[in-house]
Order: C-alpha cells, then structure tokens, then sequence
C-alpha cells in the first residue's frame, strides 16, 4: 500500500501545473484513546488491555481532495492496542485505510480504490463502513458507471473485500441498472424508481482447498459438491404516489457454501418491502421482511462480523436510551420473518405521538424478539419539554447472544425525559429510566442482569460546554449479575461522567465509564461487548 | 439507451450461460491411513475456560476429530483468558502462567472456542486463531504434508517419588532453513473433574481434557541449536516432578518442533502417556 503514498507529491506536481483550476480540500479526523481501570467484579478483566496494557487507541485521518474533475480520498487508519476489532482482545496496526479516486468524463464515471457502494437496499451487495464494529468492507477494485439517460445509470464493478490493511482473496463483481421515471403529470403523478443487481461472488483457492478438506472430514450424507460462483439478484422497486411511498426489493442467491455450525449449501432468498405514508403530521411506517439462507461472505469460513458481502435491513426499532437500547434484535441471516410497523403524530407543534411495533420469529416461527415502543412529547413554548413513554420486550437471548438454555428476556421499561432552557445557552436535561425484567424460573432469578434503574443529568452551556452525569443500578440482581466471593449476587452502580467540550468543528471529549456487558449494535450489525471500565477520551474534528 | 439495456441484458445472459464449473474432487478421509514409515501429526492448542459455555460443543467437535485421526491428532487444551477465572465452587484454578503466556504469544481469538492448528497462519486467514467450523480443514490439510522431524518421546515414571524423566529423539527428515527451530514440551491431564458452565448452566462434575498443566521448556520453546541437516539426530532430556495432586494416570507429554520468531509453524508434533 505504500505506493499510494507517492500520489501526493504528483497531485502536488500536478497541482503547480493546473494552478487555475479551483481545488478544495476537506477532511475530518476521528480518534478515541481507552484507559483501562481493572475491575474483576463487573468482568471488566482478563483481556490483554485490562492484564498489561492499560490503554487502547484508534484513530482516523480522511482527506478529500477535488481538482480538475477529480476527487481524490485518502485515509490514515491507527489502532494501538485496540479492542474494536476483537472485544476480547488486543489489535495493533497502522497505514493507508483507503484511498480512492473518482473522475466523471462526460457520461462514464470511472473509479478506482477503496469504494463504498450498494445495490438496492444492500441485500446482495453492500460495501460499507460501521467504525464502532470495526468493520469496513470496502471493495477494493474498479467501478465504471454510465449515465444510460438523465434518470437512468448502469455501473458494474469488480474487485476485492478489504480486511483490515489487507484483502480478501475472493473476486466480486457486479452490475446494477436503476432509474427514475414519471407516470402521468409530473406533478400529482406517479413515479417509479426501479433497479436490478446481480452480484458474483468467486471463491479464491485457498478458501476452496480449505473447505473441501473440511467435506472430507464429513460423513457421506452431508458431503456435497462445492460451488466455487455464487450469484445473486436483486430486483427492487420504490413507488412513490403522493404522500405513499413503497418500497419492494426480492432478492435470490444462488446455492452458496454457509456455515451453520456445520458447512452446507443451500441457495437463499429475501423478500423486503416498505410502505410509508407522510401527510398532515401524519407518519405510518411499515415493513416485512423475509430471509432464508442469505448469508453471504467473501468465504464459509470468514467468521463473526467479518466478511460480509452484503447487509440485510434490520427489523426493530433502533432505540437511543440507555435501557430501553439494551437489547437489541440483530438481522438473523439464516432465517428470519419480520413486520414492523411505526407511527408518528404531530398533533400540533406542541404534542408529538410515536408507537413502534416489531415482531420477529424464525421460519420455525419460534419468538425471537417483539418489541412495542410508546412515546408521547409535550413541549412548552420554548422553555421546557417533556417526552416519557414505555418499551415492553421479548428478546430470545439465546439466539442473539449465543447462550444456549437461557429463557427469552421480557422486560418493561418505563422512561421519561425533561428538558429545560434556563436561557438562549444554559440547558438541563433528565433522564430517568426502569427496566422491569421477568422471572428465570429454572434459577429462581430475574433474566439476565435483573432489573435496572438508569438515571441521567445532563448541563449544557451553548455552544461549548456539556456535562453529564448518569448511573445505571442492577437494582434487582438476576441470573448473569456478578457474584462477591460468597457466591451472593451484587447490586452495582455503573456510574458514567462525561465533559464534552465544542470549538467550532472540533469536539473534544473526556469521560469516566463503567458499563455492563452488553450487545453494541451499529446499522443491525451487533456482538456482544464485554464490560468496560476506565477513561475514554475522544477528539473529532472536521474540516 | 436501447442498445446500452440490451448490451446489459447481453452481459447477464452471459454470465448465466457460464453457471457451468467444474467442481473439485471429494475425497472423504480415511481414518486409518497408510502411507511412510513417519507421518505428519498435527498439534491443536485449543482455547478455552471454565465459564465459556460453548467450549463443551468445541471439545465434542476435537473429540469427533480425535476419533478420526486417532493419534495423529494431539490436543493441549489451554485455559486463559476473559473465561477462565475459577468459579467460587471451582476445585481448581486451571488456568497457568505457561497458559497465560501462550495466549500472549499466540494471540487472542475472536471468541470462544477457538484453536491454533499447527500454529499457522493459513492463507486467507487474519489470524492465527480459527473458529470450531474451521478445525477439520486446515486439520486435514496439515496432516497430508510430509513430516519434516521425527519426533519420539522416551520417558521413565517413577511413581514412589512422582519424577519423571524424558528424552525426545528428533530425527531430521528434511533440512530445516528456519534459523530459529525450537522444541517445546507440554504437560497435560485428560478428565479433570471439575465445574464448566454448559448450555444448561455450571456442570460440577465435567470431564476437562487435555489440560495444559505446565511446560517442561520455555512457554516458547527451547531453540535448537544443533545442526537441523537431513539425517542428523538430537536428543533432548527433560526431568519434572508430578505433583501430588495432579493423576498421572491421566497425564500426557507432548513435544513438538515449531518455528520461532514471528512464523510459529510446527513441524511435528508427539504425544506420550506418562504412563502406559
């Protein structure tokens, strides 16, 4: 990757040469520093930061350079002993995470390096970046685009996955085709923006030799003749009418070597549809999706978060407070029925109304998760507002989390929040939380954690200074809560303090953290972290 | 435009029409293997700890495998890690500062279960460590390669006072180029009875096996520094008292040659019961 490093002084040579063009430069810089503070009773312990280490770093550096037609992006990775990629464990390395060139000539559209895309809703194909999981699954390769028509463009692609500062040795290629087009007048009409994918996806040698060493260890019924190609399609469609707006994607993949504890081959579907409608305050939101077999990697054996070639749309509510985001639903590949539905009310500009609905089984119809969200707003003219509602949850752990013979998790949890303005700069903000956990019967415990109470103040001084304060009490101790020496089951305090500090495009922050076990989600994407304990500080700056 | 969609159309027709491949050869393996006077063992050092629930499945999964290969393949099972602190009713703290060390060394995994086969980085693989689903192949392909050493261990047990004593015999098959060649030997114990959490909660009476309990060498090997040409033989001896409360029934040696430095690879791996 060194090469790219001798780009710079030939777009400066460049540069000189073409010193009339109007160039801009931009870029943003994101780094987060770890402090490690041991502390065995919450199993904040036992990794390589917390036994020795004592610190863990990342950092991202991305410039953007446009000139001449071109764009021009280059980005500077930094991990220093980082726990992002494994949670349990300890990442060094440092170099060129992208660099990415882009010119437009007339109607074809050239690019070449890191590229981030997608087909559709990325159901066969997503090259993507979520940073708080450390993935970043960029297709390293080529991609040509043409525009067929003012509405309508073709591109097709070709290359690599990224992983880490390296690739993956598996080729993916594609073609997309999608548009825009108008029925009847152009202003009360319908319109359509429909598309179409196809994605290949070519295992490498290696991954091959590797997996038919492990068929030969099979016994003869679950032997099966590898396929080296997948393929999968995409048709997709966005029918907007008026304040309706519905969306239909329906996508097959080929028979494809998965891993499900053992490896087979199975070809895979999705189905996905939305249909929202926005009119007079008014929002209804719904959705229903479909999965069988759709996992899809650079190769079988990739494991965790690593390697995926495409994203499935996740199907709950992506919640913000504490509590009520502790569970969370991820998008199960392997076969999954989702329906969720969400609506929103303005009453006036003063109350604001929202329930979201989720329900999630499995193609064996088996609960995974069923969430039912509530929250009402009420806002005084410009001094106060409040917003409280209550999340109720059935969440299978056992399948989200990966421990098997632990019940479905059922919680209530009530949650409010007062906001109030002492004046243009100076604000104060309230939380206050409860989750309500069930009964484990088989232990004669709450599930999991047991019952919390969160609460959280928040003291901001416009446009520079915040602090905030929270604490998250296992008032009821439940099966997984930490034991003393005794074998008695602890009520802990997870206190969380934080300064933010905002200059202009820059954000400094500095916080003291202690925080349970939990699954992190980013995007549907989630794993189980284990608990924290220390110092993070964090610098973010744009430019 | 017209064109431009039936070019498109074109395009996808053609991939389809090329769906065809040939696919590779099959060969289930056979669990009794003939083949030369020396064979290729494979070491497995698995990662594991009392409070990881899934590691029982990981252990069957080595087990199957054991079954297969019989001798061929040897398991050191090390407890280390974010799972292996003892629990309150534990009886022992399996866990062990060699096995701290090679989680160290080797790394740490992603989850687990997780194991080192051979201590290889394979191609297309991040990192050394590889989950249960990824044991069978790399297994297989390391142990259709020709050995290299020949590896064989000697011991005498003297079960009045616990000593034993040890002397591997390397025999040099094929001239080693590494310029760090080292050999470690391991200590383990099968059918430890003690507490593991499983999918149906702490089980107290769980058969741990393979259990590193110490190495008789470095945690990294001790380094060969005899001449590793074709035909040259070494001799190594080792002494090491059992303790008391460990079953020697139950014990093991294993001794490997690997590579040191940065590439671990090893080259050949033997496994003794300390008593027959």
């Amino acid at each position: 990757m060194k090469p790219i490093l001798c780009i710079i002084p030939i777009l400066l040579l460049v540069n000189q040469l073409f010193a009339q063009n109007n160039p801009q430069i931009s870029g943003s810089l994101e780094t987060n520093a770890n402090f490690f503070i041991r502390d065995s009773t919450i199993g904040a312990a036992n990794t390589p930061q917390y036994d020795r280490q004592l610190y863990g770093g990342e950092a991202w550096l991305n410039l953007a350079y446009s000139n001449w037609g071109f764009d021009f992006i280059l980005r500077f990775d930094l991990f220093n002993n980082s726990n992002l990629l494994n949670p349990t464990g300890s990442y060094s390395d440092e170099g060129i995470g992208r660099w990415f060139i882009n010119k437009k000539i007339n109607k074809l559209g050239i690019s070449a390096g890191y590229i981030y895309d997608q087909i559709g809703s990325g159901i066969i194909f997503r090259a993507y970046e979520e940073r708080p999981l450390l993935i970043d699954n960029a297709l390293y390769g080529l991609r040509l685009s043409y525009d067929l028509a003012p509405d309508w463009q073709i591109k097709a692609f070709t290359g690599r996955q990224k992983q880490q500062f390296d690739t993956y040795n598996s080729i993916i290629k594609g073609l997309n085709i999608e548009g825009f087009l108008t029925l009847g007048d152009s202003t009360g009409g319908v319109a359509l923006a429909p598309g179409f994918g196809i994605l290949n996806r070519t295992l490498d040698d290696n991954s091959m030799n590797s997996l038919v060493a492990t068929l030969n260890t099979y016994p003869k019924d679950d032997i099966f003749e590898p396929k080296y190609n997948a393929y999968a399609f995409s048709l997709y469609n966005t029918l907007t009418a008026g304040p309706v707006s519905w969306y239909l994607e329906a996508a097959y993949k080929t028979k494809d070597p998965i891993n499900t504890g053992i490896i087979i081959q199975e070809p895979g579907s999705v189905l996905y549809s939305s249909i929202s409608y926005a009119k007079s305050g008014l929002g209804i939101t719904l959705e229903a999706k479909r999965t069988e077999n759709f996992t899809f990697r650079t190769r079988p054996q990739a494991q965790a978060n690593q390697g995926f070639v495409n994203f499935l749309p996740p199907m709950a509510r992506v919640n913000t407070y504490r509590l009520p985001s502790r569970y969370n639903a991820a998008t199960q590949e392997l076969g999954e029925l989702a329906f969720q539905a969400d609506i929103r009310y303005l009453y006036n500009k003063d109350w604001t109304f929202n329930i979201n609905v989720s329900n999630i089984t499995n193609l064996d119809d088996e609960l995974l998760y069923r969430e039912i969200y509530t929250e009402i707003g009420y806002k005084y003219k410009r001094e106060w507002s409040i917003l409280g509602g209550v999340q109720f949850q059935n969440y299978n752990q056992e399948v989200y989390e990966f421990k098997p013979g632990v019940p479905n998790v059922q919680t209530v949890t009530p949650f409010a929040e007062f906001l109030y303005k002492f004046d243009r700069t100076k604000a104060l903000r309230i939380e206050a939380q409860a989750m309500f956990t069930g009964e484990d019967k088989s232990v004669e415990l709450r599930q999991d954690y047991g019952s919390w109470l969160f609460g959280l103040a928040e003291f901001s001084i416009a446009p520079h200074w915040t602090f905030t304060a929270s604490d998250m009490y296992n008032v009821k101790a439940g099966r997984n809560s930490p034991v003393n020496e005794n074998g008695e089951k602890l009520n802990i305090h997870y206190p969380r303090f934080d300064i933010y500090y905002t200059y202009r495009s820059n954000r400094f922050s500095l916080s003291y953290v202690k925080q349970v076990e939990g699954v992190v989600c980013a995007g549907g994407i989630c794993r189980l972290e284990p608990a924290f304990s220390g110092v993070k500080m964090t610098v973010n700056s744009t430019f | 435009m017209k064109k431009l969609i039936i070019l498109f159309l074109a395009v996808c027709s053609l991939w389809l029409l090329s769906c065809e491949e040939i696919p590779p050869v099959i060969n289930p393996i056979d669990p009794n293997p003939g083949g030369g006077e020396v064979q290729r063992n494979v070491l497995v050092e698995e990662y594991t700890g009392v409070r990881c629930v899934n590691c029982p499945a990981g252990s069957e999964a080595l087990q199957a495998l054991i079954n297969i290969y019989g001798e061929r393949l040897v398991v050191v099972s090390f407890h280390a890690g974010f799972f292996a602190p003892p629990y309150s009713e534990s009886k022992f703290d399996l866990r062990t500062a060699d096995g701290d060390n090679l989680l160290n060394f080797l790394g740490s995994p992603l989850g687990y279960p997780a194991a080192v086969v051979n201590r290889k980085l394979f191609d297309s693989e991040p990192r050394l460590q590889l989950g249960q689903g990824q044991w069978p192949g790399y297994i297989a392909q390391e142990i259709a390669i020709a050995p290299k050493v020949k590896v064989e261990l000697q011991r005498n047990y003297n079960d009045a006072n616990r000593q034993l004593n040890l002397t591997v015999n390397l025999e040099i098959l094929e001239t080693l180029d590494a310029t760090d060649v080292r050999l470690s030997v391991a200590l383990t114990e099968d059918d430890i009875e003690d507490v593991q959490l499983t999918p149906t909660g702490k089980q107290a009476d769980y058969k741990h096996k393979h259990v590193l309990r110490d190495m008789l060498s470095n945690f990294d090997g001790n380094p060969l520094t005899e001449s590793l040409s074709v035909g040259a033989k070494i001799a190594k001896n080792f002494t090491y008292t059992i303790p008391a409360d460990w079953n020697a029934d139950k014990c093991k040696l294993v001794a490997f040659v690997h590579i040191g430095g940065d590439k671990k690879d090893v080259l050949q791996v033997a496994q003794v019961k300390v008593i027959q």
